[in-house]
């Protein structure tokens, strides 16, 4: 019909119009489809999930070269499909939906220190060992040694208030901190676990700096400090420390002399696990150490200095071991006898050599000898089980801290006649029949009524 | 596509084959051979074309994707990996144990803790007579006590279960420091058949009769906070009593409520008597037929208890009513302070509290302990708002913590946040704060007035 009015000519030019604006059409439709594709979006949802689906993807391409992190994926991932969920339930009864930071307020202003000061623990104290010992004179029902040769001693150690970026790092943590509450019975030592940042400048691993200092001035019937890190566990229960070796020093770490004067090297001792005495040394050594610990430029700076100085040093921010061992190495006369650095024991071993050989040491060894043998304290340097990111493997780093728990707690419930089925099972079985003569049942290793919490005095 | 320029009618050949077809019968019926094959050609160019569009937008629908690195598909195997770990932490299954069904306990089977024992105080006292180096006090007269909590050994259904969980050792941890108290954390299913609330019953039972220096156990649930740290249980007042249990007379007496009286904190001593009771309490107890026989018992006899199988609470009140000449002499039910606390009525009122009180009292002037009966944090679903009981274990703890920090001249920035505040200058002369404040110094000189 519309023939009659335009002419065949013009018939054909708008059919051909109309072709081609067809075609244009379906490639247009054709590519933004492909395109979206691939870049990212392809998975047809709302234009929303669109876009996050796309800055997801972006955000991944430019973090790919970070190892782990998938923890970190997983609660983002898990995060964002229910924080849909979340905004529809303000009076949910369930845990899996529930953000903690939603409850969490701060109150009052956060403190600034006046960064023009060099930065201090606190004020200077120079007489120390006389006002304490005045105190323990006044203070005869709380003495620093509760035995012939055995100190009173404070076990320090503690993780963060929030809870863990990793979904099973409190679990690692509770269950690490029920391992030094046992080993802590079992040997007539108190346990503090610190869950406040005394002080925000030193935070991360020289948090442990103002506690410690806190702590000695707080406690002096405390005659040892043992700090010890959140990710060590004991592996050997019967193991008393040998206190008379250490009579005459204040500061006992594990590690070894040519390694850290001679050599300088950074891992040539370990502050993870290690012994201070309640002393006006201490107070100066944590004076020494703590300028380094300032977070931001001063960290930066002096772990450049760290690592010009010590040996096989990475480059990072300053942390307190590369600090020690920088400060031991060039004022060891100033320092350097009252220093024990421990190597016949493993007051700190290093994981890595140790979780694989349990079986082997069930079969030949037994509880006590505290060192390669059998030994005392496995630290799992590295796993950072409460971060998002460690060093290691994760599933590696959480299946052998559940060994490492178990071969400990082995120790503990053989006293009760049990045992874990496994090193790798949670699940326990009986090694010792119940008898009706419970007081004549002696345990193997006889930890029930050791010598070494004979009489012990009150803590009070 | 086709042959571009040529525009006349007769060569249209480059839009779709259907409308090229359509519109050509007009012209010649013979097509030329070669214009048909160059036909023919585009056709299929266009076949291939759209073909391969498909194909790249099918791949991309279904997630595979082509230009991005292979990053991506490291992740998501490493996400699709770790999930796997999680739920194998998480799950109950053990890669070690062999699909072995032990059965529970029929209804006909009786149960027993272990083998009787008659002469328990006896022994024992043989025992610490030639052991005086193991006493069965700690100083000054004050008994030696054992805390006993405990919680399960897989992680909690979510993370934040496991924080709290983190938290409440902490907290008994440090009101047993301040107070010179033992504790055992128990992680481990020591008995099949009494698993969950009644898992307690075994692990008392071995705690005493391997630990004779104990004079009272504690047990503690793992939702029970301490939020009196002065406070001290006035164990004289117990001298001639074997168990201390909170809970109200009336309702234990005349209305036989099942929530007469609280297991989530008590205390037991270490004799025979205990030993009896813990023999009479734990036959309800074995999962299965005869737990369930004995939740309907129970149910039948106590006052607005639901239907569901026996717990020990519900059960032990039922085994003191109905025994009550043979172990009530014994029992004090005690409601002078909050041995155990119900947190509804008291989360709310710390920040009077602070105003008004101060620590020591352990009653309704500063609460021993706040007791989070519902809020299960290790589970998934609480009988009460996440938020609320959240919020309230935050603030309990941060109220108790506030006492431990006060030594070292600190408290939080409020009763919700986890950042501390200094409440104290340093000074060069700590022993007199240490004078002042140590909670432990503060309690012995009461005493010793």
């Amino acid at each position: 019909m519309l023939e009659r009015f335009m002419g065949p000519r013009r018939m054909y030019q708008i059919r051909r119009l109309v072709r081609h604006g067809k075609l244009t059409a379906l490639c247009l439709v054709m590519t933004i489809v492909v395109l979206r594709g691939t870049i990212g979006a392809g998975k047809f949802g709302t234009p929303e999930q669109d876009f996050d689906n796309l800055r997801v993807h972006f955000y991944a391409s430019r973090n790919h070269h970070r190892p782990n992190r998938v923890l970190e994926e997983v609660r983002s991932e898990s995060s964002s499909e229910e924080s849909v969920a979340l905004t529809s339930e303000a009076g949910s009864n369930s845990y899996g939906t529930f953000d903690i930071s939603k409850i969490l307020v701060d109150e009052g202003e956060e403190e600034k220190r006046d960064p023009s000061k060099p930065y201090t623990l606190g004020p200077k104290i120079s007489e120390w060992d006389e006002q304490r010992a005045g105190w323990l004179r006044k203070n005869p029902d709380f003495p620093s040694f509760i035995g012939p040769n055995k100190p009173r001693v404070l076990l320090v150690t503690g993780s963060s208030p929030k809870p863990c970026e990793n979904p099973v790092g409190d679990h690692y943590l509770l269950k690490a901190i029920k391992n030094k509450i046992d080993y802590c019975r079992l040997h007539g030592i108190e346990v503090f676990y610190n869950m406040a940042l005394l002080d925000a400048e030193m935070a991360g691993f020289w948090a442990k700096l103002p506690l410690i200092r806190k702590l000695l001035l707080s406690h002096p019937e405390v005659e040892f400090l043992w700090w010890m890190d959140s990710d060590a566990m004991f592996t050997d229960m019967a193991f008393e420390l040998p206190w008379e070796r250490y009579k005459d020093v204040n500061l006992v770490m594990h590690g070894w002399n040519e390694m850290v004067y001679n050599q300088k090297n950074w891992i040539g001792l370990n502050t993870g696990s290690f012994l201070l005495r309640n002393t006006q040394w201490a107070l100066d050594l944590l004076d020494t150490l703590a300028p380094m610990g300032p977070k931001g430029k001063i960290r930066e700076e002096a772990g450049k200095l760290l690592t010009r100085e010590l040996k096989d040093r990475p480059v990072f921010e300053a942390d307190d071991q590369s600090a020690m061992v920088y400060i031991l190495a060039t004022q060891r006369d100033k320092w350097g006898d009252k220093v024990y650095l421990e190597s016949e024991y493993y007051l700190h071993g290093y994981w890595g050599i140790l979780v694989d050989r349990y079986e082997e040491m069930i079969e030949n060894y037994h509880p006590g000898l505290g060192d390669h043998r059998w030994p005392l304290v496995t630290h799992f340097v590295g796993c950072k089980p409460c971060g998002k990111f460690g060093d290691y493997p994760v599933e590696r780093c959480l299946k052998q801290m559940d060994r490492a728990f178990n071969f400990g707690d082995n120790q503990i419930l053989q006293m009760y006649g049990f045992s874990h089925k496994s090193l790798a099972s949670r699940k326990v079985k009986r090694v010792r029949n119940e008898t009706g003569n419970p007081l004549e049942v002696k345990d193997e290793l006889g930890l029930l009524h050791p010598a070494f919490k004979a009489a012990r005095a009150s803590s009070s | 596509m086709g042959q571009d320029g040529n525009l006349t009618p007769q060569k249209r050949t480059s839009s779709l084959p259907t409308t090229v077809a359509n519109g050509r019968h007009s012209s010649g019926r013979n097509p030329p051979r070669g214009r048909q094959i160059q036909k023919t050609f585009n056709n299929i160019k266009i076949t291939l074309l759209c073909g391969f569009v498909t194909i790249l937008v099918l791949r991309g629908t279904i997630g595979v994707n082509l230009s991005s690195s292979g990053s991506d598909a490291v992740n998501q195997n490493l996400i699709e990996e770790t999930n796997r770990i999680l739920a194998e932490i998480r799950s109950d299954s053990d890669p070690t144990d062999p699909a072995n069904p032990e059965r529970d306990l029929f209804l006909n089977e009786t149960y027993a803790l272990g083998p009787r024992i008659s002469s328990w105080d006896t022994d024992r006292k043989a025992w610490l007579e030639n052991n005086p180096e193991f006493p069965n006090f700690v100083s000054r007269n004050k008994p030696r006590v054992l805390l006993l909590s405990g919680s399960p050994p897989n992680p909690c259904d979510n993370a934040i279960g496991d924080h709290y969980l983190l938290k409440a050792v902490k907290n008994k941890i440090d009101y047993c420091r301040l107070h010179g108290i033992e504790i055992v954390y128990n992680m481990a299913h020591l008995d099949r058949e009494l698993a969950g609330y009644w898992a307690k019953l075994p692990m008392i039972r071995r705690l005493m009769l391997s630990h004779p220096e104990v004079e009272w156990i504690w047990w503690m649930d793992s939702d029970a906070l301490f939020t009196d740290m002065v406070f001290e249980i006035p164990f004289d007042k117990y001298k001639d009593y074997n168990m201390v249990i909170h809970g109200y007379p009336d309702l234990f007496y005349d209305q036989k409520s099942w929530i007469a009286l609280n297991t989530g904190s008590f205390l037991l001593r270490n004799c025979q008597w205990t030993l009896d009771l813990l023999d009479t309490w734990a036959p309800m107890g074995p999962k299965g037929p005869i737990r369930e026989e004995a939740g309907k018992v129970v149910t039948k006899f106590l006052k607005g208890r639901p239907d569901f199988e026996a717990d020990d609470q519900s059960a032990l009140i039922y085994l003191l009513l109905t025994q009550k000449d043979k172990w009530m002499n014994k029992v004090q039910i005690e409601n002078s302070y909050y041995l155990h606390g119900f947190w509804t009525g008291l989360v709310d009122t710390y920040e009077d509290l602070m105003a008004k009180y101060h620590p020591g009292y352990g009653d309704q002037r500063w609460p021993f302990v706040t007791h989070f009966v519902g809020c299960k944090p290790c589970g998934s679903y609480a009988d009460y708002p996440v938020e609320r009981c959240l919020r309230s274990m935050e603030r309990a703890f941060n109220f108790a913590d506030n006492q431990v920090l006060n030594l070292y001249g600190f408290g939080h920035r409020g009763l919700l946040s986890p950042k501390i505040k200094r409440t104290r200058n340093e000074t060069v002369r700590p022993l007199e704060n240490v004078d002042k404040f140590d909670i432990r110094r503060s309690s012995l000189h009461e005493k010793s007035r």
